[in-house]
C-alpha cells in the first residue's frame, strides 16, 4: 500500500499505462505485425475464421470466468465441451432425434455436470480445484461408455449390429456453418455472450455480488449474501457455457469425435487469466476475456501462416499467459485474489 | 585428482549424450530422405511458367513416423515442380483441421492438398474451396461420394492385399490350413480382407481361426490372441496378418509356441523394425507388402500440379503396393528403410502420376 502511496504521481505513470494498455498495446502491435507481413493474414476471410477458431475458446473461457469471479477455477469445461459432442452425436445418430432436440440435451448435460460441480463443492465441501479435476476425469471417461469408445458418425454399426439410423442434421450443422451477413454465427455466439456476461457481471447484483463472493467469501456471507447458492449458479453457468462450446465443436467435426474438446481446457484457463490484465483490472471480466481469446488467436493464426511449427506457438502461448500474469500478480497496484487455494 | 574425476564425468555423460543423440538419428532415418530430383524435359504449362505457385496442405496430423515421411516426400516435390507449400498441421484437432481448411481456403492459394481427416468434416469444406475454384486433391479420406469433384489419392490396399497374397500362394500351395488376424471396421483393414476372401476361396484353404483386436497396444495383445490360436490349432502351414502390428503379434505368438519352423507369416506394410523382424535368423514373417511414404507425399503433390495444369483428367489415383519377402532382403542385405529403396526402385513411385514438365523427385 505504502509503495503505491510513494510512487503515485499527478503526471503520466508508465507502470501505470503498461499495466493499463499494456495488453491492448501487445496485441495491436502483433496485429498490425502480422497484417503487413503477411496478405493472407489481412484478407477478410482469415480474420473471420480466427474469430470463429477462437469462438469455443472464448465462450468457454467465459463459463470459466464466471468461476473465477467467485473465487473457484472450472477445470472441467473442457471435459464438458467434449462431453457435448457425444452427447449431441448420440442424440441425432443413435436416437434419430431433430437437431433442437440434441441442442437441449446438450444444455441440460453442460447444466447437469455444473450442477453436479456445485454439489461436489458446496455440499461435499471438495476444494473446487480437486473436485472439478475429478469431474473432468469422470466426464471423460464416462462419455465413452454409451459409445464402447467410438466415435459416433452415420453408419455407426451397433452394439446389436445394426446400423445406427439417424445422422447429424442439416440444421445442426448450420450451428457452426451458418452466416449473419459477413459474420460467422459462432463469432456472433461469442460477442453477444461477452456481452451478456459484462451486462451481468457489471450491471446487475447478482455479478456484483459474486465479485464480493470472489474477493471475500466472510464479508460477503457476514453482509447476507447466500455465498454457496452463488458459487452453485457460477458452475452450473460454466457448464452451460461449455456445452455451448461444445456443440459449435459438434457442428464443425459433424460426427461424434470422442477426441474434441481434449485441448480446450487449457486454452479456456488460458484466456481468462490473460483477459485479468486487460486495462489493469486485476480481476477476471468479460471483456478480457474476449479479448484474451483474440488475442491468443491472432498469435496462433499468424504463426501458423507464417509457418511456425506447433510447439512454438505452445511457447508463444505460454509466454503471452506469463506476461498477462505479470501485469496481473507483479505490476498492478490492486490486491489480485482470484485463485482458488487448494 | 577430483579434477580430473569430474572430466571423466563430464566425458562420460557427453559421450552417452552423443551416443543418445546418434542412435536417435540412425532409427528416424527415413524421417528427412533428401531424395534426388529428376530432370524435366517438357516446358511448364500455365499457371506454373509464371513463377511459383502458392498451395496448401491441409493435414490432420504431421506428427509420427509414417506423416514425417510423408510430408518430407510432399515438400521435396512440391520444391521441384515450383510450388510455394503452407502446411497447415490439425495435429489431430479434428475441429482445428476445419478451421484451417478455411484459412486455407480464404488464403488465396491455386490449391489444396488434404492429408487425413474426418469425411464428414471435410466434405462440406472440400465442396466450398471447390466452389470457389480451388482444386483440391485429398489423401485416404473417403470423399468420392460427397465431394465427388475432389481428386481422390490413397494407396491400394487392394493392390498390397493381392501382391502379398500372390506369395502365400505361392509358397503354401491349394488346400491349406491357414490362420487370420484382422481386425473389422477400420477402412483400410476392410478392404484387405475383401482380398484375403477370394484367395482363401480360390485355393480352397480352410481357415482354422480368425482373431485379432485393435487396442492401445496391438502387437502385444494380439500375440496373446495369436498364442491361443495356436494351441487349439497347431498344425496351420500359414498365418495372414495385413498390418504390420498385427503381424508382430502373430509372429510372437509363433515363436512363443515354438512352430517358425512350421509355420509363416505373412504380413503388410514396412518399416525399419519389420525389416529387422524379417530378417533376423528363423524369423516365420516370409513376406509382406508395402509403400513408401515419402514416395506417396511426392506422388500426391504431382497428381495436385497436374490438376492445376488442367492435366489430370481422372478423380481417383491409386498408389500400388510392392511385394517385399524376407529372403530378398537377406540376399541383398537390406538393413533399414534406406537400403530398401535403393534396392527396390519400384517403392519410388516416380512414375504414377508424372509429366515431361514435372521433375520427379526418387527417394
Amino acid at each position: 500500500m505504502s509503495i503505491g502511496k510513494t510512487t503515485a504521481t499527478t503526471g503520466f505513470d508508465l507502470r501505470d499505462f503498461i499495466v493499463k494498455y499494456g495488453f491492448i498495446l501487445v496485441t495491436v502491435i502483433l496485429f498490425v505485425w502480422f497484417a503487413s507481413t503477411e496478405p493472407t493474414f489481412r484478407m477478410q476471410n482469415t480474420l473471420f475464421s480466427m474469430l470463429k477458431f477462437t469462438s469455443v475458446v472464448a465462450i468457454t473461457g467465459l463459463g470459466v470466468t464466471l468461476t473465477m469471479v467467485v473465487g473457484g477455477l472450472d477445470l472441467s469445461v473442457g471435459a464438458t465441451a467434449g462431453l457435448s459432442v457425444t452427447l449431441s452425436a448420440m442424440t441425432m445418430v443413435i436416437y434419430a432425434q431433430t437437431g433442437p432436440v440434441a441442442l437441449i440435451v446438450v444444455l441440460l448435460g453442460g447444466a447437469l455436470v455444473g450442477l453436479f460441480n456445485a454439489f461436489l463443492i458446496v455440499v461435499l465441501k471438495i476444494p473446487d480445484l480437486l473436485a472439478t479435476l475429478a469431474t473432468m476425469f469422470t466426464i471423460m471417461g464416462l462419455k465413452l461408455v454409451p459409445v464402447d469408445g467410438q466415435s459416433v458418425s452415420s453408419g455407426l454399426i451397433l452394439r446389436d449390429g445394426s446400423v445406427a439410423p439417424g445422422r447429424f442434421t442439416e440444421g445442426f450443422l448450420l450451428i457452426d456453418r451458418a452466416y449473419i451477413g459477413p459474420v460467422p454465427l459462432p463469432v456472433a455466439i461469442f460477442f453477444s455472450l461477452a456481452f451478456v456476461v459484462w451486462i451481468f457481471l457489471t450491471r446487475t447484483r447478482w455479478g456484483r455480488v459474486m465479485y464480493a463472493i470472489g474477493s471475500n467469501p466472510e464479508a460477503a456471507r457476514l453482509a447476507g449474501v447466500k455465498v454457496q447458492r452463488y458459487r452453485a449458479l457460477a458452475y452450473v453457468l460454466s457448464g452451460v457455457f461449455a456445452s455451448i462450446g461444445g456443440l459449435i465443436l459438434s457442428s464443425r467435426i459433424g460426427q461424434g469425435d470422442i477426441s474434441a474438446g481434449n485441448s480446450l481446457l487449457l486454452d479456456a484457463v488460458a484466456v481468462s487469466l490473460v483477459g485479468t490484465s486487460v486495462l489493469g483490472m486485476a480481476r477476471p471480466n468479460a471483456w478480457g476475456t474476449t479479448l484474451g481469446a483474440v488475442l491468443i488467436g491472432i498469435v496462433i493464426t499468424g504463426l501458423t501462416i507464417k509457418g511456425f511449427p506447433y510447439y512454438a506457438q505452445d511457447v508463444v502461448k505460454g509466454l503471452v499467459l506469463l506476461t498477462a500474469l505479470i501485469f496481473s500478480f507483479t505490476l498492478s497496484r490492486r490486491k489480485s485474489r482470484f485463485v482458488p487455494a487448494v | 585428482m577430483i579434477k580430473n574425476k569430474a572430466l571423466a564425468g563430464i566425458t562420460v555423460v557427453a559421450a552417452l549424450l552423443l551416443a543418445a543423440c546418434s542412435q536417435g538419428t540412425s532409427d528416424t532415418a527415413t524421417g528427412a530422405d533428401e531424395g534426388t530430383v529428376a530432370e524435366a524435359t517438357g516446358t511448364k504449362p500455365a499457371p506454373f511458367d509464371a513463377g511459383p505457385v502458392k498451395i496448401a496442405i491441409v493435414q490432420n496430423s504431421g506428427a509420427g513416423d509414417y506423416f514425417q515421411q510423408w510430408t518430407n516426400g510432399a515438400n521435396k516435390q512440391a520444391e521441384a515442380i515450383g510450388f510455394e507449400v503452407q502446411v497447415y498441421d490439425a495435429q489431430a484437432d479434428n475441429a482445428k483441421q476445419a478451421t484451417d481448411m478455411e484459412t486455407a481456403i480464404g488464403s488465396g492459394v491455386a490449391g489444396i492438398i488434404v492429408d487425413h481427416g474426418q469425411a464428414d468434416t471435410m466434405c462440406p469444406l472440400i465442396n466450398k474451396a471447390l466452389d470457389a475454384g480451388i482444386p483440391v486433391v485429398v489423401y485416404d479420406v473417403a470423399t468420392a461420394e460427397c465431394a465427388p469433384q475432389a481428386v481422390t489419392t490413397q494407396q491400394s490396399d487392394a493392390s498390397l492385399a493381392q501382391a502379398v497374397l500372390d506369395q502365400m500362394a505361392l509358397d503354401l500351395g491349394k488346400d491349406a490350413k491357414v490362420g487370420y488376424v484382422n481386425v473389422l471396421g477400420i477402412a483400410p483393414l476392410d478392404r484387405r480382407h475383401v482380398v484375403w476372401e477370394a484367395i482363401v476361396k480360390a485355393n480352397n484353404w480352410s481357415q482354422s481361426f480368425f482373431v485379432g483386436k485393435f487396442t492401445n497396444s496391438v502387437a502385444t495383445d494380439n500375440a496373446q490372441l495369436v498364442d491361443a490360436a495356436l494351441k487349439k490349432s497347431p498344425d496351420v502351414v500359414g498365418i495372414f496378418a495385413p498390418y504390420d502390428e498385427l503381424t508382430k503379434g502373430a509372429v510372437s505368438g509363433i515363436e512363443s509356441n515354438n512352430l517358425q519352423a512350421s509355420i509363416k507369416a505373412y504380413g503388410i506394410d514396412i518399416s525399419n523394425a519389420d525389416i529387422e523382424i524379417m530378417t533376423k535368423e528363423g524369423s516365420p514373417w516370409v513376406a509382406t507388402a508395402g509403400t513408401d511414404p515419402n514416395a506417396i507425399g511426392a506422388a500426391v503433390v504431382r497428381n495436385m500440379a497436374l490438376e492445376i495444369a488442367g492435366q489430370l483428367g481422372v478423380k481417383s489415383v491409386d498408389f500400388p503396393g510392392v511385394l517385399i519377402t524376407a529372403q530378398f532382403l537377406k540376399d541383398n542385405a537390406v538393413k533399414n528403410m534406406v537400403d530398401l529403396r535403393a534396392k527396390l526402385p519400384e517403392l519410388n513411385l516416380a512414375s504414377v502420376s508424372g509429366a515431361d514438365w514435372i521433375p520427379a523427385v526418387q527417394f
